[in-house]
């Protein structure tokens, strides 16, 4: 479902040398605004099947949805950006997470598949744990989310 | 009255637990059917203060403000549920009650390790139905006894054991049987 959009700064070749100075990452919106995540972290994207709330005290973590034969629990990006969904048609982003499998919310425009140049890749330390830094995806500048460990450390803050 | 019926969710010959399920807020809510004492409407519960049922008294506790949700006024649909074993007992508001399900262990499934908080004392898990994901109610927690390790093992019927409507403590279940006797075992819940 992801669809490729190889830009300019993408280079096509195959060689050792060119995938290490190139790194794939997935562009996708939530409630209106764009982020980037690394490839790997995704596990697929598929229709939203609608969540059950679950009560609970963990930040951001407060649903889960269907999925294959069980259940997913949701992270709430758009919650997290103080930002609100909007009704409509939306899509689940897979998260690789290392608690295990994750469920995003996110806008039904289709994720984007970029490779960018890893110069174009500014990893640093901020002050959430969840932002990895920024890239240059297109000619956008857009935060880098670190999917894989996804409200674990704001978690531990909360406790 | 507010059960709908009584259904299996599974086809099983090992171990399975029983649980009234009901609306809190827009969540379906399941609890262990093994303490649960009966359903009546608001009117037979009366006012204020404990809720005196069959020679025994249940004092009030809002689940829903405990676990969090936001639940609507009082409907046509609304009943309370008496709970209970020989410790305490407790009588809360749901929503709707909407029946009895049996879920064969293997279908029950603890929450995601990505939940952290509170809820994992509050809740024990889930299961799936074709039309609905449940939340299990920790049945400890419902009495604000202190909870214990696999707490559902306290539930848990061989299928050739069922008895339906039989208490642990024989404490009267009349309005919970009678709303069973009326049921055909392993129907649908409408």
């Amino acid at each position: 479902m992801l669809r490729a959009q190889l830009r300019k700064q993408s280079p096509t070749g195959s060689t050792g040398a060119t995938e290490a100075r190139i790194q794939n990452m997935v562009v996708f919106s939530v409630a209106g605004q764009r982020f980037a995540a690394r490839t790997d972290e995704i596990g697929g994207v598929t229709p939203w099947p609608g969540a059950t709330t679950v009560p609970s005290d963990t930040p951001f973590i407060d649903s889960l949805v269907r999925h294959e034969k069980g259940c997913l629990p949701v992270f709430d990006l758009a919650a997290k950006f103080h930002r609100a969904m909007r009704d409509g048609e939306r899509l689940c982003l897979i998260v690789k997470h290392v608690d295990g499998p994750l469920a995003i919310c996110i806008d039904a425009h289709v994720p984007s598949l970029h490779m960018v140049a890893r110069s174009l890749i500014q990893y640093r330390d901020g002050n959430d744990p969840d932002i990895a830094g920024t890239c240059i995806a297109g000619e956008e500048e857009l935060p880098i989310i670190n999917l894989t460990t996804l409200g674990v450390s704001s978690n531990r803050f909360a406790r | 009255m507010g059960l709908r019926g009584h259904k299996t969710a599974t086809v099983s010959f090992g171990q399975t637990v029983r649980f009234l399920v009901a609306l809190i807020g827009p969540t379906h809510v399941a609890f262990p059917a093994h303490w649960v004492r009966g359903i009546i409407t608001p009117a037979e519960a009366g006012g204020d203060g404990p809720v005196m049922w069959a020679n025994s008294s249940y004092d009030r506790t809002d689940l829903a403000a405990r676990f969090a949700i936001t639940a609507p006024g009082q409907t046509a649909e609304t009943r309370i549920i008496l709970y209970g074993n020989e410790q305490k007992s407790r009588s809360f508001s749901t929503e709707q009650a909407l029946g009895l399900v049996d879920v064969d262990r293997s279908q029950i499934h603890p929450l995601p390790t990505q939940f952290r908080g509170g809820e994992r004392e509050r809740l024990l898990g889930f299961f799936i139905d074709e039309a609905y994901v449940a939340l299990i109610a920790n049945p400890f927690w419902v009495l604000e006894l202190p909870t214990r390790k696999n707490p559902l093992d306290a539930f848990v019927l061989q299928v050739s054991d069922r008895q339906v409507g039989v208490p642990e403590s024989g404490l009267p279940v009349e309005s919970f049987v009678r709303e069973n006797a009326m049921q055909v075992s392993g129907g649908r819940m409408r």
